[in-house]
């Protein structure tokens, strides 16, 4: 662990560094593709999603109060 | 530009607090989410999605713009930088996301708010509160806030190429 940075400052000592790309970097990578194509599917196949398209079942569509509940 | 190790601590302190709070708070509007889905009692629905509104507009969205804010502030004051490192950049990708989509899930919150503010509500009004959109969108925040905090703790090695670039220029600078 000698050539983490600082916590703090994120001083790196003075030590060459890997020009690979971390496996850690790869693997959050694909996790966030997978995430946006299951995404970008839900939007294809009509499923919808967004700002007021998730209240109720019929996408977005809140019914007007028509009689009393009683509780 | 680098902070003082004093004023460092503060801005971190603030960054912190910020962070675990909107991370403490999407917790409790899940709790809350999951009992107005749940409950067949109408007034603890109503309750329950009256309360997610004002806990969203008065506490998730002031946090999330402050873990933000504080963030950059933390970032571009430290030789961390913004995109020098991965987890730094995974960081700001993370807060830059949950806080868009919580600018917009807010319309959704204030009319579910709308619908639970009226004072007769009807089984169909019910049916349309009870959504799992703001249980969903909760535990998809909670699990995105903390892989943001386990990067925070953890810092995990591996610089950008920008950064490696930096770095190199830095210390053929010295």
């Amino acid at each position: 662990m000698a050539d983490m940075p600082d916590p703090d400052t994120g001083d790196v000592p003075d030590r060459g560094s890997t020009a690979l790309t971390p496996l850690w970097v790869k693997l959050f990578g694909i996790i966030a593709l997978v995430v946006v194509l299951v995404f970008v599917v839900f939007l294809l196949t009509g499923r919808g999603h967004g700002p007021g398209r998730h209240t109720g079942a019929g996408g977005g569509h809140i019914p007007p109060s028509g009689h009393m509940e009683q509780p | 530009m680098t902070m003082t190790p004093r004023l460092r601590k503060l801005a971190l302190t603030a960054h912190v607090t910020s962070s675990v709070g909107w991370l403490g708070a999407v917790a409790s509007f899940l709790a809350l989410a999951v009992a107005g889905l749940t409950s067949r009692d109408a007034q603890l629905v109503r309750a329950a999605y009256l309360t997610m509104e004002l806990t969203g507009w008065f506490i998730l969205l002031p946090l999330a713009l402050a873990s933000l804010l504080t963030g950059l502030l933390q970032s571009l004051g430290t030789t961390w930088g913004l995109v020098r490192h991965y987890w730094v950049l995974f960081k700001l990708l993370i807060n830059v996301l949950a806080t868009i989509v919580l600018l917009l899930y807010m319309q959704t919150l204030s009319s579910l708010g709308d619908v639970a503010a009226r004072t007769t509500l009807s089984s169909d009004d019910l049916g349309a509160l009870q959504s799992p959109s703001p249980v969903l969108h909760a535990a998809a925040a909670l699990l995105l806030l903390l892989v943001a905090t386990v990067l925070a703790v953890y810092k995990p090695r591996g610089m950008t190429r920008y950064g490696q670039r930096r770095l190199r220029e830095q210390r053929g600078l010295r």
